[in-house]
C-alpha cells in the first residue's frame, strides 16, 4: 500500500449555468497520508464539497488528477468510478442519506448488496458495524424510529462495512446537537486509530481542532495547510 | 446483485404503497381478464356445440342428403327430384364411407290387441342406424342386413311406444299392426330423449324396404352418411356428389355436412376473438402506459435514492434493472390476478355448461408472456431515466 492514499493535482471544477461559467475549484493541490484524520473548512460557497464530491467519484472535475489509493481516477468509466465508490471510498452527509424504508441494518449492508455479497455475510458484517457504533441495540429501527446521532451513527457504519481506503465525511455534524456532535467526532477518532483515513469538511473550529490537520480553502483555492495537536475525545461508556 | 435480490427490492417498493400498486395493475388485470375469459369462453363454446353434434352420433364425419331440385325451396315435396334405394347401396361402396342410412319417415298408429298409439314418426331404415345414431336396443336386438334386402317385418319400439302399448310388459316376441301390417316386434331402443322437437323415444323402426312396401313408396326421403373420419369426409362429399350425379344425369339432390355449423361457430367465435381482443389489447396498452406513468412519478420521487444508492456504488445497470424489475413484478401480479379471476370466471361458465374443466396452458403462458413483455415495454424508458441520473444532481435534489 502506497503511503499517500489521496494526491490532488491542480484540481479544477467549472459549473455551467446556462451562458454563465461558475468556478467552484480553481485548482488545488494537496496530498493525505495513510492513517491521517485531516479537515477541510472554509467559507460557505468556497468549494469544499464539490471538493469532496470530486475526491469521492460523484463527479468529474474539469481538470487536474485525483489518484485515489494509488489508482488515477480521471480516466476511469462511470462503472469502475462507481466501482471505486463501493469498495475503496466511504461517504458520510450532513443530511445522513438514509434510506427511509429500510431499517439499519438494510440501510449498513447496503453497498455489500452492491458488491454481490452474500446475504448472511452480509447481515452479519453489518450488524458487527453497527455495534461498533453504539447501535447494537439498534439495528431494526427505521431511520424515523432514531435521534439524529443515531442515523449519522448508522451512515458511518454503512460508509464502513466494504472497508474503504477513505472515509470522506461532508459536515457530518451540520445538522446536530452538541452532544451528538462530540459522539460522532469521538467514533471517527476511534475508527482512525483504528487505521481508517478520514477526510472531513467541517464549519467549525471547534470540530477542526479534532483532527490533526486542516486545509483551508477560499474561493476554490488552498489559502492554508497546517498541521495541529489534536485533542483527542474519550468516548463515553 | 443477483435477480432475486432486484424482486425482493422490488416487492419492498411495492408494498410500501400498495394501494397505488393495485390501481396501476388494473390495465394489466382487465387485460389479461379479458384475454382468459375470452379463450376459455371460446374454448367451451366450441366443446359445447361439437358436444351437441356429436352426443347424438351425428358426428363431424356425418353428411345427409336430400333430394333438391336447383333453386327449389330446401325439403320442399313439390320436387320432381328423388333419390332411390340403390343411389344408397351405391354410396355405401365408396371407400370413405363407413355407414350409409336412407330413411323413409311417416306418421302411422301402431295397434296391439285393442290398444292403439299414434307415434309421430314410423322410420324406415338401414341396419346403420344404430351406428350413426348411436342408438341401440336395451332389449332384444336390432335387424340386420338380411332382414333389410329381405324386407321382413320386424320392428323395434321407441322407449315411450312401448310403454303405451305394454305397460311394463316386455314386447319382445309380440306382434303388432302398423297401418294394418302385422310386424313382429324384436327390439325396444334404449332412452335417448329428442332433438329439435323429434323425439327417438316415442317411434317405431322398421327395415327401409319393408317400409317402402308398407308405404307403397320408391321414394327415400333422406339418405345418412358416416364417412370413415372427419378429415376425409370433404373427399367423401365430393366423391358422393360425384357419383350421384353420374346416376341421375344432373345434380338434383343437396349434401348437408356438419361442416357448416362448424364453420359458422368458427366465425361468430372470430368475431367474438376480434370484439374481445380489441378490449384486451386496447387495456394491456392502457394498462402498460398507466404503469410507465406511475414509474415515472416513481422515479421524480425516488431521485434522492437514486443518488444515493449510486453514491455507495450503485452501476447504472443496477439502478435500470430495480426499477425495470419493479415495472415487471407490477405488471405480471397484476396479469396474475387477471389469470386468477380469469380461469375462475371460465370454470365456473363450463360447470354451468356441464362441460368438462379445461384450462389451456397456451392461454396461462400467452397472459404471463404478455405481461412481462407490458412490464418491460412500459419499464424501459423510466427505469433508463433513473438510470442516466448524475449523482451529485440527485444527491442534491430536494
Ligand atoms: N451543481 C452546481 N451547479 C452550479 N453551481 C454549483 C453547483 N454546485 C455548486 N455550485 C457552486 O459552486 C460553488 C461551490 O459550492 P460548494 O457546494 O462546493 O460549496 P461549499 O463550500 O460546500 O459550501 P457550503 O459550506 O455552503 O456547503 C458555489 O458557488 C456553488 O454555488
Ligand atoms: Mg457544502
Amino acid at each position: 500500500m502506497s503511503e499517500q492514499v489521496l494526491a490532488i493535482q491542480e484540481l479544477k471544477k467549472t459549473y455551467r449555468m446556462g451562458l454563465v461559467d461558475v468556478p467552484a475549484l480553481r485548482g488545488v493541490s494537496f496530498n493525505v497520508k495513510h492513517g491521517e484524520f485531516i479537515s477541510i473548512m472554509g467559507h460557505s460557497g468556497c468549494g469544499k464539497s464539490t471538493l469532496m464530491n470530486l475526491i469521492g467519484c460523484l463527479d468529474r472535475p474539469t481538470s487536474g488528477s485525483v489518484s485515489l489509493d494509488g489508482t488515477n481516477t480521471i480516466s476511469l468509466d462511470d462503472n469502475e468510478l462507481a466501482n471505486i465508490r463501493n469498495k475503496k471510498i466511504g461517504f458520510v452527509f450532513q443530511m445522513f442519506n438514509l434510506l427511509p424504508r429500510l431499517n439499519a441494518l438494510e440501510n449498513t449492508e447496503l453497498p455489500l448488496v452492491y458488491a454481490g455479497v452474500h446475504a448472511t455475510q452480509r447481515k452479519q458484517k453489518a450488524t458487527e458495524m453497527l455495534t461498533k457504533v453504539g447501535l447494537g441495540d439498534r439495528i431494526h429501527h427505521l431511520p424515523r424510529q432514531m435521534s439524529g446521532g443515531e442515523m449519522q451513527r448508522v451512515a458511518i457504519a454503512r460508509a464502513l462495512i466494504t472497508d474503504p481506503a477513505l472515509l470522506l465525511a461532508d459536515e457530518p455534524t451540520g445538522n446536530l446537537d452538541s452532544k451528538s456532535e462530540r459522539e460522532i467526532i469521538a467514533i471517527f477518532q476511534k475508527i482512525n486509530r483504528a487505521g481508517t483515513t478520514i477526510v472531513m469538511v467541517t464549519h467549525e473550529q471547534d470540530i477542526a481542532k479534532h483532527t490533526q490537520r486542516t486545509v483551508y480553502l477560499k474561493d476554490g483555492q488552498l489559502l492554508e495547510d497546517k498541521p495541529q495537536e489534536n485533542i483527542i475525545i474519550e468516548e463515553q461508556a | 446483485m443477483n435477480i432475486f435480490e432486484s424482486f425482493s427490492m422490488a416487492y419492498k417498493a411495492l408494498t410500501g404503497n400498495i394501494m397505488r400498486s393495485i390501481l396501476t395493475m388494473l390495465g394489466v388485470i382487465i387485460g389479461v381478464f379479458a384475454v382468459i375469459t375470452l379463450v376459455g369462453l371460446g374454448e367451451g363454446a366450441k366443446a359445447y356445440v361439437r358436444l351437441q353434434i356429436t352426443q347424438w352420433g351425428t358426428g363431424t364425419n356425418y353428411l345427409e342428403l336430400h333430394p333438391w331440385e336447383e333453386g327449389s325451396i330446401p325439403l320442399s315435396s313439390v320436387s320432381e327430384a328423388k333419390l332411390t334405394y340403390e343411389d344408397a347401396m351405391a354410396i355405401k361402396d365408396l371407400d370413405n364411407v363407413q355407414y350409409v342410412d336412407p330413411r323413409v319417415i311417416r306418421a302411422a298408429t301402431l295397434r296391439y290387441g285393442r290398444k292403439q298409439h299414434k307415434v309421430p314418426f314410423i322410420m324406415g331404415v338401414s341396419a346403420d342406424y344404430p351406428k350413426i345414431y348411436i342408438h341401440n336396443p336395451e332389449q332384444g336386438r336390432f335387424f340386420n342386413e338380411a332382414d333389410v334386402s329381405q324386407r321382413r317385418k320386424v320392428a323395434l319400439l321407441g322407449k315411450k311406444a312401448a310403454n303405451e302399448l305394454f305397460g311394463g310388459l316386455s314386447p319382445i316376441g309380440e306382434r303388432m299392426k302398423i297401418n294394418g301390417d302385422k310386424f313382429t316386434i324384436i327390439g325396444v331402443l334404449e332412452e335417448k330423449g329428442s332433438m329439435m322437437r323429434f323425439d327417438f323415444d316415442d317411434l317405431a323402426v322398421i327395415p327401409v324396404t319393408t317400409a317402402m312396401d308398407v308405404f307403397d313408396t320408391e321414394d327415400i326421403l333422406e339418405i345418412g352418411v358416416a364417412t370413415i373420419n372427419e378429415r376425409m369426409t370433404p373427399v367423401a362429399q365430393a366423391e358422393i356428389e360425384q357419383l350421384l350425379t353420374r346416376r341421375h344425369g344432373k345434380k338434383d339432390f343437396r349434401v348437408d355436412s356438419q361442416e357448416e355449423t362448424m364453420d359458422m361457430l368458427n366465425s361468430i367465435m372470430g368475431a367474438l376473438t376480434g370484439i374481445i381482443g380489441g378490449i384486451a389489447a386496447i387495456s394491456l396498452l392502457v394498462g402498460g402506459i398507466g404503469i410507465m406513468n406511475i414509474m415515472l412519478v416513481s422515479v421524480t420521487e425516488r431521485i434522492r435514492e437514486i443518488g444515493i444508492r449510486k453514491a455507495i456504488g450503485a452501476k447504472r445497470k443496477d439502478i435500470f434493472v430495480q426499477f425495470l424489475v419493479e415495472s415487471i413484478t407490477i405488471s405480471i401480479v397484476g396479469g396474475f390476478i387477471g389469470l386468477v379471476l380469469g380461469v375462475s370466471l371460465s370454470l365456473a361458465i363450463m360447470k354451468f355448461l356441464n362441460l368438462p374443466p379445461t384450462v389451456s396452458y397456451w392461454s396461462v403462458a400467452m397472459a404471463l408472456g404478455v405481461s412481462i413483455m407490458v412490464g418491460v415495454g412500459s419499464g424501459v424508458y423510466p427505469a433508463m431515466r433513473a438510470a442516466r441520473l448524475d449523482p451529485v444532481d440527485a444527491l442534491r435534489y430536494e
